[in-house]
């Protein structure tokens, strides 16, 4: 069999054309970030207005006070919010809680329990020696103690240290890190601060790249899948074999539906990087070129690898369904990285880092993990040999699925056992 | 213009094609025959490349198949099937491209077949849309396009109406016309005596026939000529007594004499215009090529050729009827 880059190319086409123009393609490409950006969103909106809403209900704190220490306590104290970043020209907030006082904690359970508290607080009668407090509040959900934890914390410093020195300095021992500037030392050997945007962000960046590359090469695969899939329950095949060879028919597949997952992941990051610039910028953050390099080698070698073992996959299962479940398992492998990310990026240089990084399947996935965290230092071994074994592997996995491609093509009504496949993959017979 | 020669083609140590060659003229209709399973679609597969041979050579117009042959041979599969979701037209300018012609070129030569099938009101309509008889037909206009040198259709007459069967007819009249060569693997044995001169017939692998459709027909009839006589002739007892005649049987109408071993159509002819008995049709008798199928295959006929190779119209299949 010949293979001729032509007739590849008219292929992968077609392919390309034929997807990117369907309506499913175009509602993918819109509704997928929509989704995500919405339920992020929401998210954010609710946790905030959640936050809000326990504080604004945070109106009187009822104390006991076993320990003496709290006689004549502030009876109020205020709780500054800042502005609420979904409103428009919301300016920052102040919600106030008085304070007041009970005898025992079965008077302050009743008052709890009729609504005439929000909270209360019995402090127990060792509590210089052991600390111990019971916080009661009238309901259990996520938000009714969201936000009210600290503002309690700085009013029992701040009235345990009462006629002990100067306001200026009880009011620091209340919030003694009230502006702290945390500086880390960066890739570029700089101290630099690491603020809360800065930190989400350089745990979001490398967790984008990786979720990015792993859907760019899913999405080909899975169209790679499907439409073998669909081709072979179909009949298309054996005269379309007429005229290309089934070199040229996989070549041009793989070659059309990755630009199909390329296409559909860049317009996704385009539109993310457009809409999150001044957020980036305003954590200086940079993406590094050779990131950006590595991500694209990363993406063609994984895909390589992953695209060869889908379409031996539609080649040999019989129908759509029956190939769904095994990729199943390849998605899986492929998203591995992403459901062992918090042991990932706490040990970016740890041993089941450097694992996962050198073996195949998960390679793509967790070097960008690695490489986009700034707290992993990867040796340039580690790449070069990483991308190698990914490299031989995707040639081993394609020469084997070029040849299961030609034979399971043309096998209808029958799924071939594993035997039968490695033998088709080995020998091509 | 197609050459098989010793080709054979083994699945799990099992020949599915056993040492078969033929050859197919220029601008020649011929058919391509045997039961289910004899391996006809494997030897297709061969022809187009889709597999490779285990031993022996396939050649087109004297070169091996294979890469740029690829675009003179189309091949319409009886398992067929066309891209759902994608308009009519889209596909027959896909195949238009993969066998060479520019995207402009696929599109017109497209639109131009589908006109010639009644089809030009359907070409941007997706073909999930189409009756199966109307994707039958643009399945043919995918094997037509590009004016393929050798056209291998396999069944492609099967869940046509009879308008629509003669307008096939047409174009492989046409496509003759032009030049292209037909392999035709049918089991209408109809439509091979009324369409091929030549034929292959295997069997398990085998070849059993190869050769003139005609001759077939003639070599596995009876030994026996068809008349049709005058009123003189009426009394068919009157043939009885003719030298090399054994035996006399009515058969649709007509008279068939059935012959002593020696004797040939042309002595008895001479027999009967010396006794001026009067004839108005004298014709070797036949046997319809769908009787010579179901003998060959029933019987086994041809099979135990082994290794000496297929019986041709200069060494008949032994076992046949004469």
């Amino acid at each position: 069999m010949t293979f001729s880059w032509a007739r590849a190319l008219i292929v992968a086409r077609r392919e390309y054309l034929t997807v990117v123009r369907r309506k499913a393609f175009l509602f993918t490409i819109i509704a997928v970030p929509l989704y995500f950006g919405g339920i992020m969103t929401l998210n954010t909106v609710i946790g905030s207005s959640g936050r809000r809403e326990s504080l604004r209900s945070f109106t009187r704190l009822g104390v006991v006070d076993s320990s003496g220490l709290y006689a004549n306590p502030t009876l109020s104290f205020v709780t500054p919010m800042a502005a609420d970043p979904f409103k428009a020209g919301a300016k920052a907030e102040t919600y106030r809680t008085e304070v007041a006082l009970y005898p025992g904690q079965p008077a302050l359970e009743k008052a709890i329990r009729s609504g005439e508290l929000s909270q209360g607080l019995v402090i127990a009668a060792d509590y210089l020696e052991s600390g111990r407090l019971r916080r009661y509040a009238r309901s259990s959900g996520i938000f009714s103690g969201a936000g009210s934890g600290r503002p309690i914390e700085r009013w029992l410093v701040k009235n345990l240290l009462a006629g002990r020195g100067d306001s200026l300095r009880i009011e620091r021992a209340a919030r003694p890190a009230g502006a702290l500037d945390f500086y880390t030392l960066s890739k570029q050997g700089r101290f630099e601060v690491q603020g809360d945007r800065r930190e989400m962000l350089e745990f979001m960046i490398p967790l984008l790249f990786a979720v990015l590359l792993g859907m760019c090469i899913m999405t080909g695969g899975q169209y790679l899948l499907q439409g073998v899939s669909e081709e072979k329950e179909s009949r298309i095949l054996e005269s379309l074999l007429c005229t290309l060879s089934a070199e040229d028919l996989l070549a041009g597949k793989m070659l059309g539906l990755g630009a199909v997952g390329f296409t559909l992941v860049a317009v996704w990051m385009g539109a993310g990087v457009a809409l999150s610039a001044p957020m980036l910028a305003m954590a200086e953050v940079h993406l590094s070129p050779a990131l950006l390099a590595l991500a694209v080698v990363y993406f063609l070698l994984g895909y390589v690898f992953y695209a060869s073992l889908m379409t031996g996959l539609g080649a040999v299962t019989s129908n759509m369904r029956e190939s769904q479940q095994f990729a199943v398992m390849l998605s899986f492998a492929n998203f591995l990285p992403i459901i062992l990310i918090l042991p990932l990026m706490a040990h970016p240089d740890g041993t089941l880092a450097v694992t996962l990084s050198l073996l195949p399947p998960t390679a793509p996935g967790t070097m960008m993990l690695r490489l986009a965290s700034p707290l992993a230092n990867v040796p340039t071994w580690q790449i070069a040999a990483s991308l190698a074994l990914l490299a031989l592997a995707g040639w081993v996995v394609l020469r084997g699925a070029a040849r299961v491609f030609r034979i399971g093509l043309l096998m209808y009504g029958k799924t071939p056992n594993l035997p039968e496949i490695l033998r088709w993959a080995r020998a091509g017979k | 213009m197609l050459e098989v020669r010793d080709v054979i083609k083994t699945f799990d140590g099992r020949a599915v094609v056993n040492r078969v060659s033929f050859e197919v003229r220029p601008g020649e209709i011929f058919a391509l025959l045997g039961p289910n399973g004899a391996g006809k679609t494997t030897l297709i597969r061969m022809i187009t490349d889709i597999l490779k041979p285990d031993s022996g050579e396939i050649r087109l117009e004297g070169r091996p198949v294979g890469g740029d042959s690829r675009r003179h041979i189309a091949y319409l599969p009886e398992e067929r099937g066309l891209y759902r979701r994608v308009p009519v037209i889209d596909v027959l300018a896909y195949y238009g491209e993969l066998k060479g012609m520019s995207a402009h070129a696929a599109r017109a030569s497209g639109l131009a077949l589908l006109e010639r099938m009644d089809l030009g009101e359907w070409a941007k309509k997706q073909v999930q849309t189409l009756s199966k008889g109307m994707q039958q037909k643009v399945q043919f206009c995918t094997a037509l396009i590009g004016e393929p040198r050798l056209l291998i259709l396999d069944e492609p007459f099967t869940g046509l109406d009879p308008i629509n069967t003669q307008l096939f007819e047409d174009l492989l009249a046409e496509r003759r016309a032009a030049g292209s060569t037909v392999l035709l693997s049918t089991h209408q044995m109809n439509k091979v005596e009324e369409l091929c001169d030549r034929a292959l017939m295997i069997n398990r692998g085998h070849m059993v026939l190869y050769g003139s459709v005609r001759e077939f027909r003639r070599q596995y009839a009876d030994h026996a000529v068809l008349v049709h006589g005058g009123p003189q002739a009426a009394a068919g007892p009157a043939f009885g007594g003719c030298p090399g005649v054994r035996q006399v049987e009515r058969a649709d109408g007509d008279w068939k004499l059935l012959l002593e071993p020696d004797a040939t159509p042309q002595s008895v002819l001479r027999e009967l215009v010396a006794r001026d008995i009067a004839i108005e049709s004298f014709a070797v008798a036949t046997l319809p090529l769908e009787d010579v199928f179901v003998k060959v295959v029933r019987e086994g006929l041809g099979l135990d050729h082994g290794q000496s190779g297929p019986p041709t119209l200069d060494e008949p299949a032994r076992g046949g009827a004469r």
